[in-house]
């Protein structure tokens, strides 16, 4: 491509992300954007000043209203399938026939215990530290809950998150809340309900999470009761 | 539910998009609690009235209840994303109802900052705050890129629309724009960064 042409690319730069090409123009420059790095990345830079403009307007209250016919039409529509997600990662686990994934995360999971238990953290109070296949692993435990944090994490493939898992009476629970590593490889995730978990797990899953392990660990690490 | 109200505002936007996908009220009604202000001031930007403004919000949050698994967090923030998906229902509504809802264009927009100011919480003040420093930065740009920038944002025109109404080149209309978020991306970087 000559930087003749280029530079009409860039000149559409700013309409395609102020939503002011035409539909045709936009499609051509989604086009032309999946093969130029150096568009793509003239779009990362430029929008945050893109992201400024609906947060400079003059803030308008919502009417009360609005929450309550939202929360209304979200309810009903929850109402056939809502569930407490512990409750509803039981249902998958409590299924006769447990995947093979989860039993390999069991096996594994055994597995990381040994390798933490020759890491150089130990277990001090309600803190325990790992090192586990050169990730750090720091479990806090606050009142029935904890937070793992993780460090020396890779940056994930596109597309990728971590989900945490607990296993409690023999059981393995998915941790609802997913997470990804930030830019300096740290992550962490908040357990709500520590209580009977014997071990806690994190796979590499699809973007909104698995009801069930796909992969095997990254980390798994038992926690002393 | 007033325990699992209380975990749910302890997770990031990103960790409550799963739950939301999953369908969880709490979940949504969090998400909604702290973007719920901002995608309304920006549908009522945009429509200018508050029927509309409304109406667009409540299906901007029902289409993000109804496809939350579809956020992805590598391209950018979910504070964007809705914004986002709430800038293109109330264009639409913009669109649809032409000729009985108020376009804006370039000079009448002033009406818009004047309506009355609810009561606001501290958080609110200091967002507010906030969106007063980022007009400054706006209010920095020259008139003729502010004004192409602000026609195609909050009026949803595209560039050729916008060259017919200012009777200027196509071209000059998209040099403006890029001009324009240039100067805004440089004071952010050099100011609010």
């Amino acid at each position: 491509m000559s930087g003749n042409d280029h530079s009409s690319w860039s000149e559409d730069l700013a309409a395609y992300m102020l939503g002011a090409l035409e539909p045709g123009e936009a499609a051509d420059f989604e086009r032309h954007l999946a093969g130029c790095e150096h568009c793509r990345e003239e779009l990362r830079w430029f929008a945050p000043a893109v992201q400024t403009l609906p947060e400079s307007i003059e803030r308008q209250e919502p009417p009360p209203r609005l929450r309550e016919a939202l929360m209304a039409e979200v309810r009903a529509d929850a109402q056939p399938e809502s569930r407490p997600v512990k409750q509803q990662s039981r249902r998958w686990f409590l299924k006769p026939a447990m995947g093979f994934a989860v039993l390999a995360l069991l096996v594994a999971g055994a597995v990381g215990y040994e390798m933490g238990k020759d890491g150089a953290g130990d277990s001090r109070g309600s803190t325990i530290e790992r090192q586990i296949g050169g990730i750090g692993v720091k479990m806090v435990r606050e009142g029935d809950g904890g937070t793992l944090h993780l460090s020396n994490l890779h940056q994930l493939p596109r597309g990728k998150v971590l989900e945490a898992w607990v296993l409690r009476e023999g059981k393995v629970e998915a941790v609802p809340a997913l997470f990804v590593p930030d830019h300096n490889g740290n992550a962490e995730t908040a357990i709500a309900d520590m209580s009977g978990v014997a071990e806690v797990m994190v796979t590499k899953e699809p973007q909104g999470g698995s009801e069930e392990p796909t992969s095997k660990p990254i980390v798994a690490m038992a926690v002393p009761q | 539910m007033a325990l699992r109200r209380e975990k749910a505002e302890r997770l990031a936007d990103e960790e409550l998009m799963p739950l939301v996908g999953r369908k969880d009220p709490e979940a949504f009604a969090v998400l909604y609690d702290r973007h719920g202000g901002a995608a309304y001031s920006l549908a009522y930007r945009i429509v200018g009235e508050r029927t509309s403004a409304e109406e667009a919000t409540q299906e901007a949050f029902i289409s993000v209840w109804r496809s939350g698994a579809r956020f992805d967090s590598t391209r950018g923030s979910v504070r964007s994303w809705l914004l986002s998906i709430v800038r293109n229902r109330a264009i639409d509504f913009l669109r649809s109802k032409a000729g009985k809802a108020p376009k804006l264009t370039f000079d009448d927009d002033s009406a818009l900052e004047q309506r009355p100011a609810a009561e606001r919480t501290e958080e609110e003040a200091l967002r507010r705050e906030t969106a007063g420093e980022l007009r400054d930065v706006l209010g920095k740009l020259p008139g003729e890129q502010s004004k192409v920038i602000e026609l195609a944002y909050f009026g949803g025109f595209s560039h050729s629309e916008i060259a017919g109404m200012l009777g200027l080149p196509m071209g000059t209309v998209k040099g403006r724009m890029r001009l324009g978020l240039e100067k805004i991306r440089v004071e952010l970087a050099e100011g609010l960064a």
